[in-house]
């Protein structure tokens, strides 16, 4: 009885397995166990992983920090050089508060993101090169800090990918990383 | 006799004293009040199906920027009624239809507490005609919903509760089989369950949980905007959320399969090779598929990186090895039953006679080679802790869930809705031929839409759910111009799969108004596999001594590409500069 519409009946538990698909389950589960082991080694092992620290953090509290970190860094054309490697971006309808930012390449920087308001989209990647991009959630209520270094200077883009109200589509920024001295 | 309200005369069948009748096409005992109610669901599903694709015209028509229909105003109210009348309603309430035939139809019972079902039923059409009227009425300061409706973003709280409204009618609706599955076991302890009455279970086991993340969410969010709560964290909405979000979609999954191992049976004579190894596929996804959900907050801050591998390993990829374990045992239930019925020579000859003028055979057949090629395996890609962020929130994201939804879920049930139509319904389709080509037209141009959309999100970075960013980003020299062309392909290929959608609906509904009465068993015989079902039950023959190579070679074919675009989305990764701790 081998219907899928009738119980099976006897020992079907003892059944013999073709052997085809006794093959099959076996590079079925190593190919699992390659998914797996792959991406855990890449979190210690690997450049790119979505990982950095949170805290629990008020949008008010953080515009305050965001607010210092302004007035410590140095105002330019291009945008604001940070005094340290701490860059704070404050996400809020519609608009990236703390971007354009100016840093230098080869440099590792903190990169504290934030939302004022509503869920945000961090989307960035550099002007010439789309199809490098990476995305992160922004949350109000949370502090995150991912470390960012960028190898090769030029001007990056951050757009919004976070449905975050009628004016989404225009919520953009910039980071212009120059060449490290 | 048909009920005075059933002018259309579609719940008309002739039962027997005790309110039966055996199905000449799968030789089911059917009982009128599971007959009925399948019937009723199956037919609201279609409304909604109707609704949702009128909506994927103008979604689709925005987002080709060079038609670029809608202001953002109104697009984001038309995607979110594309989006719950689609994935949502659509979906479940089919999948409450294949509840009922999975259990006591299958089973050869009548349905338990018919009167709940009828409420569940109501109760589930009062919560989606709400959703549709407080997403269709959005006004300022709220905002449309999408799917998401993410707090703090406002949102009407009476959108929250027709939410939660649908969710407890689903939950009504779904009693009845769990009373018809509990009598079974009562009545026979000792027997084993058919594999689609096992399979349903599951689903409706997967859905509950489903469910109840669903009221989790919406109820105090609901409370929130109603100013009774003070606040909901938004990390923990998500979690909550997705829950419900993707829950919901391994619902269409499993219920999806159910129906592989379904129609492939009755209209291609696949046999279950082993009923050991599939249902062992089941209890995993049981165990596991759930923990899916955890794709969608792997770019997210709240959460810790090992809660993250964790789950969205599904514990060591068990779901995804479960998928792999169905990805050979369909075809091979299919490979090894046709070589039985003597339709299968050389290594593809049971593919090559297997009846692909029958729209219930080939929607099922595309259904699973479209959802295992492109939706399977970029569900794994961007299941991956790394590999998100480059999914993270793109049109590709929005590709995967096209090619899981769509080309697997959809065209599945589109499938099975053909086979009600001429079983249940008992009408032919209006017309064979078209009827014929519409699984082609629909899977072919649907599937390079959803490529496109892939490609579009990885490799141009295209954000999902925004009116204007390709062609221009106001306030900025920035654009994706890049992406045009693609976008113009997408556009194209989606507008000839909403034809295709459409002509469904024609012949659908057209065949229920209008389709010739089928009085005479011989016109339902052209459903039915090569040489009848009772082969599958000869247990001097069994099926799993028969030859399986030729799904072997496919399921090679499968894990290479599987391997190739792993490979793909690894080598785009380590181009980026260096990100996370």
């Amino acid at each position: 009885m081998t219907s899928p519409l009738k119980p099976p009946e006897g020992d079907w538990w003892s059944q013999p397995v073709n052997r085809r698909e006794s093959i099959w389950l076996g590079l079925g589960a190593v190919w699992s166990v390659i998914l797996f082991g792959w991406m855990s080694v890449w979190t210690t092992a690997g450049e790119q992983n979505p990982i950095g620290e949170t805290y629990r953090i008020e949008s008010e509290a953080f515009r305050e920090k965001l607010s210092a970190y302004k007035d410590a860094a140095t105002e330019t054309d291009e945008g604001l050089v940070p005094p340290g490697t701490d860059v704070y971006i404050q996400a809020m309808r519609f608009y990236w508060d703390g971007a354009p930012v100016v840093l230098e390449a080869g440099t590792e920087y903190d990169i504290h993101l934030n939302s004022m308001d509503v869920q945000h989209g961090f989307s960035l990647r550099p002007e010439d090169a789309l199809s490098k991009q990476i995305n992160l959630q922004v949350l109000p209520g949370y502090e995150w800090v991912v470390p960012m270094t960028f190898d090769e200077p030029g001007t990056y883009h951050i757009i919004c990918n976070e449905f975050c109200g009628q004016g989404h589509r225009t919520m953009h920024g910039t980071i212009i990383v120059t060449e490290g001295s | 006799m048909a009920h005075r309200y059933d002018v259309l005369g579609l719940f008309d069948n002739e039962y027997d004293d005790e309110g039966f009748r055996t199905c000449s096409v799968t030789g089911l005992r059917i009982h009128r009040t599971v007959e009925n109610h399948v019937k009723l669901f199956g037919l609201t599903a279609v409304v909604a199906l109707l609704v949702g694709g009128i909506f994927a015209f103008t979604v689709a028509t925005t987002r080709w920027e060079a038609i670029g229909l809608l202001g953002p105003d109104a697009f984001y109210t038309h995607l979110s009624m594309h989006a719950w009348n689609l994935l949502i309603f659509w979906m479940v309430f089919m999948e409450v239809a294949i509840l009922y035939v999975g259990g006591p139809m299958v089973l050869g019972r009548r349905l338990p507490w018919t009167k709940v079902a009828t409420a569940g039923w109501l109760t589930m059409v009062a919560g989606a005609v709400a959703v549709n009227y407080t997403i269709w009425t959005t006004s300022a300061p709220n905002e449309a919903p999408l799917l998401t409706a993410y707090v703090p973003m406002p949102v009407s709280p009476w959108f929250y509760a027709a939410a939660c409204l649908f969710i407890v009618g689903t939950v009504i609706a779904a009693l009845p089989f769990f009373v018809a599955m509990w009598r079974e076991k009562r009545e026979h302890p000792g027997k084993t369950l058919p594999l689609v009455a096992f399979a349903a279970f599951v689903t409706s086991i997967i859905a509950v949980e489903a469910l109840v993340g669903g009221l989790v969410a919406f109820a105090p969010a609901m409370l929130w905007r109603l100013e009774i709560i003070e606040w909901v964290d938004a990390a923990w909405y998500r979690q909550m959320y997705w829950i419900i979000g993707h829950g919901t979609q391994q619902i269409n999954l499993v219920a999806m399969i159910t129906v592989w191992y379904f129609l492939t049976h009755v209209v291609a004579g696949a046999e279950v090779v082993s009923e050991k190894v599939s249902r062992t596929a089941f209890i995993l996804y049981l165990f596991f598929i759930n923990l899916g959900a955890a794709h969608h907050l792997l770019s997210d801050p709240a959460v810790s990186t090992g809660w993250r591998i964790w789950n969205t390993s599904y514990a060591f990829y068990g779901a995804t090895f479960a998928s792999l374990i169905h990805a050979f045992a369909i075809p091979a239930g299919i490979e090894a039953g046709r070589r039985k019925r003597g339709k299968g020579g050389g290594l593809f000859g049971w593919l090559t006679s297997a009846p692909w003028g029958n729209p219930v055979f080939s929607s099922t057949i595309f259904s699973i080679i479209l959802f295992g090629f492109l939706g399977g395996i970029t569900g794994v890609m961007m299941g991956q802790l790394q590999l998100n962020m480059t999914w993270h929130n793109t049109f590709a994201t929005v590709g995967h869930f096209h090619a899981t939804v769509v080309l697997g879920t959809t065209v599945a049930f589109m499938g099975l809705l053909f086979f009600l139509i001429r079983t249940m319904f008992r009408r032919q389709w209006l017309s064979t031929r078209l009827a014929a080509i519409q699984p082609y037209l629909y899977a072919g141009a649907m599937g390079v839409a959803v490529l496109m959309m892939m490609y579009v999100g990885i490799l141009y970075g295209v954000p999902r759910r925004t009116v204007e960013v390709v062609s221009n980003i106001q306030g900025t020299e920035f654009d994706l111009a890049a992406a045009s062309p693609l976008f113009a392909i997408f556009g194209i290929f989606a507008l000839l799969a909403i034809a295709a959608g459409v002509l469904f609906i024609l012949l659908a509904v057209g065949s229920l108004l209008f389709g010739k009465r089928i009085d005479d068993e011989s016109n339902v015989s052209d459903l039915v596999a090569d040489g009848g079902l009772a082969l599958a039950e000869d247990p001097d023959d069994p099926v799993h001594a028969y030859e399986m190579r030729g799904t072997f070679v496919l399921c090679l074919v499968f894990l290479a590409a599987f391997v190739i675009t792993y490979l793909l989305n690894w080598y785009l990764l380590t181009q980026l500069w260096a990100i996370g701790a």
